[in-house]
């Protein structure tokens, strides 16, 4: 019983089909525990994005079930407000960012608290303010999107995610639209927030910091989960040939 | 030679007409943009079969002069319908000013809708919020600042445009120009007259245009 709690996400036979040539997800199986740290790793055109997103159904799944928390999902015959609520347990923060142009940051923070968990103003704002502070932007808590830099952006985007209270947050590539010196930044906040325990899954191509904040990696290829284990396992001994290609390619760059 | 007497005292009976121009010209406005903001909205969903008929009716007012689209209306249409044939010239012209605008300003509009860009709508749908939530806090907000400048320009043609009125005998300022040169035959004036008035309007409006698209472009 004490298993079954903690299981937080539940994907069964997932299948995402383009067109009858491109099967970009063929069968993926995966629960994720509560207070776990998932990072994906694999080289580009493998699904790892399309996984995350068929999570939150940004992607249509051809098939397959999704369960996030209490609501589950089903492809073949899903309803908007199946999705709507699915959409409610996880939240996800972007490779660009995507804050809302006409919004600050602190606006951008608050949209969801007062539109779809109809929070009163005062209180959305409260929150807002605090998890702008968490994540260092509070001082720039009135700027526009376009008067940011990327980092800070993507620090916003985080907060934005975050204010949802989400049971998953998923991470798209959070790090690969910056410019180095900025990476560090994003770096240090997503690691802040896996040391609370936050529940995440995190598309990325940075390795080492994969190593450093997973408590789980994942190697996909050709749209499976080809590896499944702890950092240990597959980052520093792996024993599949294709993740060792991969961790030599990413090395060397 | 131009008679700087004649032409002083001319200026305000021509310019007595003006409110035509502007009455023609809030009609118009308002109609195209109903007719606007329609079009852009079914080719924004691409809707079927109503997407591509607007995209014919667009390229068919915007392919063709707007004097031939009025004479079509008010000459040719009133021929199989009393309803056209029963409108009082000024608001055939209304019509088709309205008709004809508001495909240019669908264009505009549509364009604004577009320039909102996936990724937030995304971020939206990420976030739990309805399509309803997402158009009405995000997509028309943006994409008003967007289009604000462009349709001002188009309300700066239909002024200009409200000078065919005359052509099926809309008493506006063009309408007094002739019947003032009838009297007197001294076009120089009288037409230098009509044009100062138009330009003097759309000076004016030019320079809310600089304006708001200053402010549209610094707003965020």
């Amino acid at each position: 019983m004490m298993e079954k709690e903690k299981q937080l996400v539940k994907i069964e036979h997932l299948y995402k089909e383009f067109d009858s040539d491109t099967k970009v997800l063929k069968d993926i199986n995966l629960t994720i525990n509560k207070n776990e740290v998932i990072a994906i790793l694999g080289p580009s055109g493998t699904g790892k994005s399309t996984l995350l997103r068929c999570l939150n159904y940004l992607t249509e799944p051809t098939s397959g079930v999704i369960s996030i928390s209490d609501v589950t999902v089903d492809a073949a015959h899903h309803t908007k407000k199946e999705i709507l609520e699915l959409r409610k347990h996880s939240s996800m923060v972007f490779q660009s960012y995507n804050l809302f142009k006409n919004k600050t940051a602190l606006e951008n923070v608050m949209e969801a608290l007062t539109q779809v968990q109809k929070k009163p103003k005062a209180e959305a704002e409260k929150i807002a303010l605090e998890l702008l502070g968490k994540v260092g932007m509070l001082e720039r808590k009135d700027f526009y999107p376009s008067k940011l830099s990327g980092g800070q952006q993507q620090r916003v985007g985080i907060a934005r995610a975050l204010a949802v209270n989400p049971n998953v947050l998923l991470f798209d590539e959070p790090t690969s639209a910056l410019d180095p010196e900025l990476v560090g930044e994003v770096l240090n906040t997503i690691k802040k927030l896996a040391e609370e325990g936050t529940t995440m899954i995190l598309v990325t191509h940075e390795v080492g910091f994969a190593r450093e904040v997973a408590t789980r990696v994942l190697f996909m290829d050709g749209g499976q989960i080809a590896a499944d284990g702890t950092p240990e396992e597959i980052i520093d001994h792996p024993e599949n040939p294709r993740i060792r290609q991969f961790l030599n390619f990413v090395n060397r760059k | 030679m131009f008679k700087v007497s004649y032409f002083m005292e001319v200026l305000p009976v021509i310019a007595s007409k003006v409110n035509v121009t502007f009455e023609l010209t809030i009609a118009a406005t308002i109609f195209a943009l109903l007719v606007g903001v329609v079009i852009a909205v079914i080719g924004y969903y691409k809707v079927p079969v109503l997407s591509q008929l607007t995209r014919v009716y667009v390229s068919v007012m915007r392919g063709t002069p707007v004097v031939a689209q009025l004479y079509f209306f008010y000459y040719g249409i009133a021929l199989y319908s009393n309803f056209v044939k029963n409108m009082t010239p000024l608001v055939a012209v209304a019509v088709v000013m309205s008709l004809n605008m508001g495909a240019f300003m669908s264009e505009s509009i549509r364009g604004a809708l577009l320039s909102v860009d996936e990724g937030q709508k995304e971020a939206a749908y990420s976030l739990g919020m309805t399509n309803l939530q997402l158009v009405v806090r995000i997509i028309i907000p943006q994409a008003v600042r967007i289009a604000l400048p462009p349709l001002f320009n188009d309300v700066i043609n239909l002024i200009k445009m409200t000078s065919l009125a005359f052509m099926i005998g809309v008493p506006d300022i063009m309408g007094a120009a002739k019947i003032e040169g009838a009297k007197t035959f001294r076009y120089f004036e009288i037409y230098a007259a009509v044009m100062l008035i138009y330009w003097i309007i759309v000076f004016i409006l030019g320079i809310v245009h600089k304006f708001l698209e200053k402010k549209c472009a610094s707003m965020y």
